[in-house]
């Protein structure tokens, strides 16, 4: 675990040092402030829009750090051959892939923390409470989702030539499933068959990561969610967390390092 | 005793991209045998071997038959590079660390302790006369000192072998001499070198023991003094004769 | 070669440039004098459309059929209805169960259940995606009289709704439905009963010359526009006035009967005087 642990401090440490989540932060930040400073009849105490643009901010950015910053780890290590003086010490391919994703992780963990604080101070400026479960709830789900994104953006960096097909193919995979993945099924039921049974099979198989994306109870002020339900979320996101990562491992094995 | 280091029969292939050839043999049946406290001379012309040979010894690349060990552990446990530094011939490194976190990042790799991995900075940053620039990114280093701290964080973990691809390739003659004078060191320590080297004079110099492939093959392995009585030519020309290249007129 | 000198030509090329399209565009008689409209083009109607059914989704919870889902039955969104809440009658079937694990899974993570903004007198939330839907398309009309109809009718704010009203009015000047609008605030609200009158006359005149003619009327808004004439001259007491707008009304009630018994009120209010 020493091993795992170093890999993802330096991946974290790559993170801090480069300027993609500042720029990001920064950019989230002005744009939820000028929403904010819109006129809307003389009424300070409307919230919910800014909770909106300030939640698809963070969505985007969050999605943006994770993909592009996992989707140049391998390529970059292998392009720069910073790989072959670490695989060369006692450290399998395993715990590479593994060290990789848990730095990436950790790395958007940190940048979803500091979004996350800026939304709560954003939404309490306006609102007379502070729904701090709501909003763990809400964080904790979204970097669950994000696990899975960065899984599968691992895989494809082995199995795609370059981060930017990478980066490109992942991002629209997902964007479509969060924006289509709930509606797979009812698509489904209005084909005829075969299609019916391959998109039903699709619709199944897909991780659904829209299952994570709560922004809408936390604009419309809902209860928590059940924890029973949180943890079955928890469990789903691992599953399929789990079987990328296994993916990436096996295919990173077979891969020659030059 | 046992070898530091023990090729049997090594053989690796590569699939090829040329028309009619479906693979490419790298290395053909090498068996080459290191002992402990030994400098081993890996020499070669350009597509010998070397570099798969060490490839396989690093774990980089499977064997296609035969078998390599390093301490009597089969390469192919990651284990086998416990006790191994590993010096590349093209010293890149993570960029935006500084020469410390580096050498603190491969410490925690080998699993040293806190108080002794500082202490390990320390000696090793001294040794290669880096303790100036210890807290500075890698990106503002010049070449000769990326190639420092790659003999750094090869020396990090007090390796009992070391192996250098190249080592003294980019280097002026004051860092040449620094990376002989180290090996000399290490040598006296009892430590194992295996390095290869185009740098023939060097090799005669500081080499216990050599060997020479060419194609693949094994020509010719033997202490060096043995090789230049038996010889009696310097180690350039031996080289030359056993790859075939025409003698100079 | 200096690489100042291709960098300034090239940037006056490009302000030349944009300074005759501006200028060609201008006279087409196109609207640039907003942002939306230099950068949307006519796609930002597109947009006022997805904005507007924002504030729908957003006087839902968040809880809002998708374009995948069935659509309402009368094609028109819930808060455009005049009353607080809706008829329950014309709502859609309530959705059917669930399809699979995976989707009752997945309602636990996302708003369901029919609930309206008004219930939790959070209405304001709605009003920035009608104000931007507005923005977008100045020619969408319900943005400027839903919106009024919030802020006065649930949020005590008059002065902003005749000011958005106005401001509607004037992008939309034959618009019988902002008139109608306007007159309701200054009926009800101001209690301004000569100036209610004006507005509400004008939108039955301009009503009269968009639609008397079609062969399928807004009879909708003429009725409410008919109706609120009528109760505002009663109220007043003008009770000739009022008998004269309900008969008128009469004729294009869905229910007669109701209109007629509201007649026969009037009728007897009138002799009750004399």
């Amino acid at each position: 675990m020493n091993t795992v642990w170093s890999l993802a401090k330096v991946v974290v440490l790559e993170m801090v040092r480069r300027k993609d989540f500042y720029v990001l932060f920064i950019l989230t930040v002005l744009l939820t402030l000028t929403a904010a400073s819109v006129n809307l009849f003389n009424d300070r105490s409307i919230v919910r829009y800014l909770k909106e643009i300030c939640l698809l901010l963070i969505w985007l950015s969050a999605l943006v750090i994770a993909i592009t910053c996992t989707a140049r780890q391998i390529p970059a290590e292998r392009e720069h051959r910073t790989l072959f003086p670490l695989l060369a010490k006692p450290v399998t391919r395993g715990q590479f892939v593994l060290g990789k994703f848990l730095g990436c992780w950790l790395a958007v963990g940190l940048a979803l923390a500091s979004f996350y604080l800026f939304f709560g101070l954003v939404s309490a400026t306006r609102e007379q409470h502070w729904p701090v479960l709501n909003y763990l709830q809400a964080a904790w789900l979204h970097w669950l989702m994000l696990g899975i994104v960065i899984a599968f953006t691992l895989l494809g960096s082995i199995i795609f030539a370059t981060p930017s097909s990478n980066g490109t193919i992942c991002f629209a995979c997902a964007a479509g499933i969060l924006l289509l993945g709930r509606h797979l099924n009812k698509v489904a039921l209005s084909l005829a068959e075969p299609l019916q049974s391959l998109l039903y099979t699709a619709y199944f198989i897909l991780p659904h990561l829209e299952i994570f994306d709560v922004r809408e109870l936390i604009i419309h002020d809902a209860g928590l969610i059940r924890w029973d339900m949180f943890a079955l979320a928890t469990l789903y996101a691992a599953a399929y967390t789990a079987f990328f990562l296994f993916a990436a491992w096996l295919a990173f094995r077979r891969r020659p390092l030059n | 005793m046992e070898a530091t280091v023990s090729i049997e029969n090594l053989r690796v292939e590569y699939s090829s991209r040329d028309l009619g050839e479906s693979t490419k043999v790298a290395v053909n049946g090498l068996t080459l045998r290191v002992g402990q406290g030994e400098v081993f001379g890996f020499l070669g012309p350009n597509g010998a071997g070397k570099t798969s040979t060490m490839n396989v010894l690093l774990g980089f690349v499977p064997p296609t038959s035969g078998t390599a060990r390093i301490f009597g552990v089969d390469v192919r446990e990651p284990i086998a590079r416990q006790r191994i530094g590993y010096l590349p011939e093209q010293t890149y490194y993570y960029k935006f660390l500084t020469a410390e976190e580096l050498l603190r990042f491969y410490a925690g790799i080998f699993g040293i302790p806190r108080p002794e991995t500082e202490a390990r900075i320390d000696a090793v940053l001294k040794l290669v006369e880096l303790d100036h620039a210890r807290k500075r990114q890698i990106k503002t280093y010049s070449k000769g000192m990326q190639q420092r701290v790659g003999l750094a964080q090869a020396l990090i973990n007090n390796p009992d072998l070391l192996i250098l691809d190249e080592p003294t390739s980019g280097l002026d003659p004051i860092g040449r001499m620094q990376v002989r004078e180290i090996i000399q060191r290490l040598k006296g320590e009892g430590k194992t070198v295996f390095f290869s080297s185009h740098e023939l004079g060097e090799v005669e110099t500081v080499c216990d023991r050599v060997a020479i492939l060419h194609q693949g093959e094994l020509k010719t392995e033997g202490r060096v003094s043995d090789l230049l009585k038996e010889h009696s030519a310097n180690l350039e020309q031996i080289f030359l004769k056993l790859i075939g290249y025409p003698p100079l007129p | 070669m200096n690489p100042v000198l291709p960098l300034a030509l090239a940037l006056a090329a490009a302000l030349s440039a944009g300074g005759r399209l501006l200028l060609w565009q201008q006279s087409r008689g196109q609207d640039t004098s907003s942002l939306f409209t230099l950068v949307l083009g006519e796609s930002r109607r597109a947009f006022a459309d997805q904005m507007f059914l924002k504030a729908d989704a957003y006087y839902h919870m968040g809880n809002y059929p998708s374009v995948f889902d069935l659509a309402q039955s009368d094609g028109k969104t819930h808060m455009a209805k005049e009353r607080a809440g809706h008829d329950p009658h014309d709502h859609p079937q309530p959705p059917p169960p669930h399809r699979d694990w995976l989707e009752a899974f997945g309602s636990h993570f996302h708003p369901t259940g029919h609930r309206h903004l008004e219930a939790f007198r959070d209405g304001r939330e709605i009003l920035p995606w009608l104000r931007l839907a507005a923005e977008l398309d100045p020619h969408r009309v319900d943005s400027y009289t839903v919106a009024a109809y919030w802020l006065r009718e649930h949020l005590n704010r008059v002065t902003d709704a005749e000011a958005f009203l106005r401001e509607g009015l004037r992008a939309n000047p034959d618009s019988y439905e902002i008139l109608f609008e306007l007159g309701r605030l200054y009926a009800e609200n101001n209690r301004d009963v000569s100036r209610a009158r004006a507005v509400l006359e004008l939108a039955i005149n301009k009503w009269i010359r968009q639609e008397a003619a079609k062969p399928a009327p807004d009879t909708y808004s003429y009725r409410l526009i008919l109706g609120q004439l009528a109760t505002l001259e009663e109220q007043a007491g003008n009770l000739d006035r009022a008998l004269a707008h309900f008969t008128r009304l009469k004729h294009f009630s869905p229910q007669p009967d109701a209109v007629q018994k509201r007649i026969v009120e009037v009728q007897e209010k009138m002799s009750g005087k004399k």
